[in-house]
């Protein structure tokens, strides 16, 4: 009889998973499909195709899916594969700590390449992922001006300080945050526009407001000192960067897929005011989904480019590390980390890094978070194209992950501690 | 500002000149076009330009910044237009009793933004695309098993006469053969399932039925013989491939992204029968927004093995593949080349593939929209077709004018040859 086991039942998010078919004719051709229905009822769904071997097992560790929602060998594709059954959605957990979200993996004994109201499962599991571990807290943050959602590791600490930021999404997105928390780390989801009552549009870019919160993150009692870190994503990650170069609370940042120039609004910082280079929105373009893309709204941006507005990373004290998607059609973010590590390099410092991903695109979230190639943005009537093709992204977000906690705990971590 | 377009009314298939003046030295606008296909389907483009220095743009001059192309496309405007509701292909049904409006528009550039109400366009004009030139008559076919429509250019003739078959839409599809006998073509639309009383599903290719059209078309006294020529897409193109290998008077035939094999259905001809050939099935995938895409599943059999293929060097007359590379419903590529291989193993020099870079397997008139996903009778999944907007659109010109002029070389003859 056909067996589907898969282990862990209960995870992180973030964990991988084992699935392995066993029991099953020799060669039999078989679809393994995945469900999930989002906190708003929204569907999600993935399948690959896969044969079984002589010995009537699929394994996904070794197996090669021949078709479907993914090519090849990818033990955790039906996750990263998942797909909204309305165009342009994208999963997001919004509650992290009370429930998890369910994926249903179902086995058919044939290539199903639809949903039937008829045909059942030959078996099916269902799995747990969960966005914060055992003992995480969560603690709701209105102090002084700032406002968001700390996340905190089970136990006394000290532990390594994070703020993370998100972009023109707005309010406050928890789910990296926790995840983090989970592995160590204090981590404040900061919300900056459209939370609470933070302005409702993002005008400016006041970079006091960020520093209130990084003392706010460093006066915690569990809160390693004497830096802390930085992760940011997007519009997060040029702001990530100005904190970088002008807080010296700031001794770790990870900008991922963001701008090393004040684009679009100014930043303020007391006495400074940085002008931005203006977004030319006649040059965004449609792809063939109707999706914006928004990669070439500045053009010709380097050979006329006001060296006032260049983000002045030369003067960051600590340590930066750049996430790449060169895929990605929101932004030429390549080039930005490129050159923001040549000014870091004529300068003669040296605590820039940059990682790279061939076909990744914008959004480089967590490991397993399904590939979402263009999604609705608030307040926009056009879908924005973020990029990326799945696999290469996939493998960006898996490889990515590791490294960004590597290098918090590497930056963050005093050495001396440890002995 | 004034907004200009000439000709105001046209074939479907001829370039319109669009020009702006009135406006200010350099000043951006957007330049938009919508219309309403039969079924009340919306379907807009758009596009931004920069004027000169004395505030004029001529679309056939200038290159568009951003929008649904950039670069110089004079017909941009016209090829871009895209859907409302995703997976909308747009058809013309009646060809003869009226045209698409077009609304073309010069405003000011307004960006997607939810709740920003556009301005009023500084002007605005009406074009008419019609699908049949004046003059051009359309008969209802309904002789003997025949179903369809014949259409006759103006005149007396002798018209070379021409098969026109569509695929897997199954019905009656009128707007490729309208256009060609305002080109001078007797062009014979010609349903084989899903019409009238055809059978509603395509069971099996009868070739006695296409010859009975061959002898129909041969027979009027408006056809110029001795033979006819074939023009045909996707599952139309394996048709024509077999029409051309086992009937006579076949002269001259153009297959469109179409396999060199039987697909799905057995062919017969007088007791002979060709089996369809064996497929993959579990090779299907999927692209990133979850479309089906076919053209790995015959790469086991139908691609690899000769013995499925269509003894093409036993047909009499000319051929002209025509190649979307960037098809994801069919190895067209592939099948072209194993078809011409095979031809030249023979001897036979009989053939020319034209083959379009990242054009997909809808090759239409000049001017079509690229439709690059939609649904066909009796199949589940949302099919992909490939194809890029820009390439398509290049590919869908230049083969227009080569399928014309390879259909008049070797239909109409020169009087010595025919002594």
């Amino acid at each position: 009889m056909f067996q589907l086991i898969v282990t862990p039942s209960t995870a992180l998010a973030d964990e991988p998973v084992t699935i392995r078919v066993t029991g099953l004719p020799p060669s039999q051709i078989v679809t393994l499909k995945a469900t999930l229905k989002d906190e708003k009822e929204n569907l999600f769904q993935s399948r690959a195709f896969y044969k079984a071997s002589e010995a009537g097992e699929v394994d996904l560790e070794w197996a090669s899916a021949l078709g479907g929602d993914y090519i090849g060998v990818h033990p955790m594709g039906l996750f990263w594969s998942l797909k909204p059954k309305t165009a342009f959605r994208r999963l997001i957990k919004k509650d992290v700590m009370n429930s998890p979200f369910y994926i249903t993996l179902d086995l058919y004994d044939s290539v199903s390449l639809n949903d039937s109201a008829t045909i059942q499962p030959k078996a099916s599991q269902m799995v747990q992922r969960w966005f914060s571990g055992p003992g995480v807290q969560r603690k709701q943050i209105r102090e002084g001006r700032v406002r968001g959602v700390l996340f905190l590791p089970p136990g006394d600490g000290p532990f390594p300080g994070i703020i993370d930021l998100f972009g023109r999404i707005g309010g406050v997105v928890e789910f990296r945050a926790s995840l983090l928390a989970s592995r160590g780390f204090v981590v404040l989801a900061l919300a900056y526009f459209a939370y609470e009552d933070l302005p409702n549009k993002l005008l400016e870019v006041d970079l006091e407001y960020f520093e209130d919160a990084a003392n706010f993150l460093l006066a915690h009692p569990k809160v390693q000192r004497p830096g802390i870190g930085v992760i940011s994503v997007s519009k997060g990650a040029e702001i990530g960067l100005a904190m970088a170069c002008y807080l010296k609370q700031v001794v770790a940042t990870v900008c991922i897929n963001g701008s090393s120039v004040v684009l679009d609004l100014p930043l303020r910082y007391k006495d400074l005011v940085v002008t931005p280079i203006r977004l030319g929105l006649e040059r965004t373009q449609v792809h063939v989904s109707g999706a914006a893309r928004f990669r070439y709204l500045t053009d010709d941006l380097w050979n006329k480019l006001n060296p006032q507005s260049m983000l002045p990373v030369e003067k960051a004290q600590g340590w930066i590390l750049f996430i790449v998607g060169e895929n990605d059609e929101c932004l030429d973010s390549r080039g930005y980390a490129e050159r923001a590590m040549q000014q870091l390099q004529s300068h003669g410092r040296s605590r820039g890094r940059m990682l790279a991903y061939p076909g990744a695109g914008h959004l480089i979230e967590p490991p397993y978070s399904p590939f979402c190639l263009a999604s609705w943005n608030p307040g926009v009537e056009r879908p924005f194209l973020w990029g990326g093709d799945p696999a290469d992204h996939a493998a960006a977000q898996d490889h990515s992950w590791g490294e960004i906690q590597k290098f918090f705990r590497q930056h963050l971590i005093p050495t001396r501690s440890k002995l | 500002a004034q907004l200009t377009a000439a000709p105001l009314s046209a074939l479907v298939d001829e370039p319109v000149h669009i020009q702006v003046t009135g406006l200010t030295p350099f000043q951006v606008v957007c330049l938009q076009a919508s219309l309403k296909d039969e079924k009340g389907n919306l379907f807009e483009s758009q596009a931004f330009y920069k004027a000169n220095e004395v505030g004029e743009v001529d679309l056939e001059r200038d290159a568009s910044v951003g929008g649904d192309y950039v670069g110089v496309h004079p017909m941009g405007l016209l090829w871009s237009l895209k859907p409302e509701k995703l997976l909308t292909r747009l058809a013309k049904r009646d060809v003869m009793n009226s045209p698409f409006q077009v609304q073309v528009k010069v405003c000011d550039p307004y960006f997607p933004i939810k709740n920003v109400v556009p301005g009023a366009p500084k002007d605005s004009l009406t074009l008419e695309r019609w699908y049949v030139a004046p003059g051009v008559t359309r008969i209802q076919v309904k002789e003997g098993r025949l179903r369809g429509a014949l259409f006759l250019p103006p005149g007396e003739g002798l018209f070379p006469g021409v098969i026109d078959l569509f695929g897997s839409a199954g019905g009656l599809i009128e707007f490729r053969a309208s256009l060609l006998a305002s080109h001078g073509f007797a062009a014979l639309a010609l349903a084989y399932w899903g019409y009238d009383d055809l059978p509603p599903l395509l069971e099996k290719v009868d070739l006695e039925y296409f010859e009975e059209a061959v002898e129909f078309l041969l027979r009027h006294p408006k056809v110029l013989g001795p033979g006819v020529g074939v023009i045909s897409v996707c599952k139309g193109a394996e048709v024509g491939l077999s029409m051309a290998v086992n009937l006579k008077n076949i002269t001259a035939t153009v297959l469109i992204n179409g396999p060199n094999f039987a697909i799905g259905n057995l062919h017969v001809y007088r007791g002979q029968t060709s089996l369809p050939t064996p497929t993959n099935i579990e090779f299907t995938s999927s692209n990133a927004l979850g479309f089906a895409e076919f053209y790995r599943t015959y790469e086991q059999t139908g691609d690899v093995d000769s013995r499925y293929c269509f003894p093409i060097e036993k047909a009499e007359g000319h051929f002209l593949f025509v190649v979307g590379e960037d098809d994801k419903a069919l190895n067209s590529k592939a099948h072209a080349l194993q078809a011409t291989s095979q031809l030249t193993r023979n001897g036979k020099k009989n053939w020319t593939v034209l083959s379009y870079p990242g054009a997909g397997h809808l090759i239409e008139p000049p001017y079509s929209p690229l439709c690059c996903a939609s649904r066909i009778p009796f199949v589940s999944p949302n099919i992909h077709w490939g194809g890029e907007v820009i390439p398509h659109a290049a590919a869908q010109e230049h083969s227009w004018k080569e399928i014309q002029s390879f259909l008049k070389k070797h239909l109409i003859l020169d009087v010595t040859s025919q002594l």
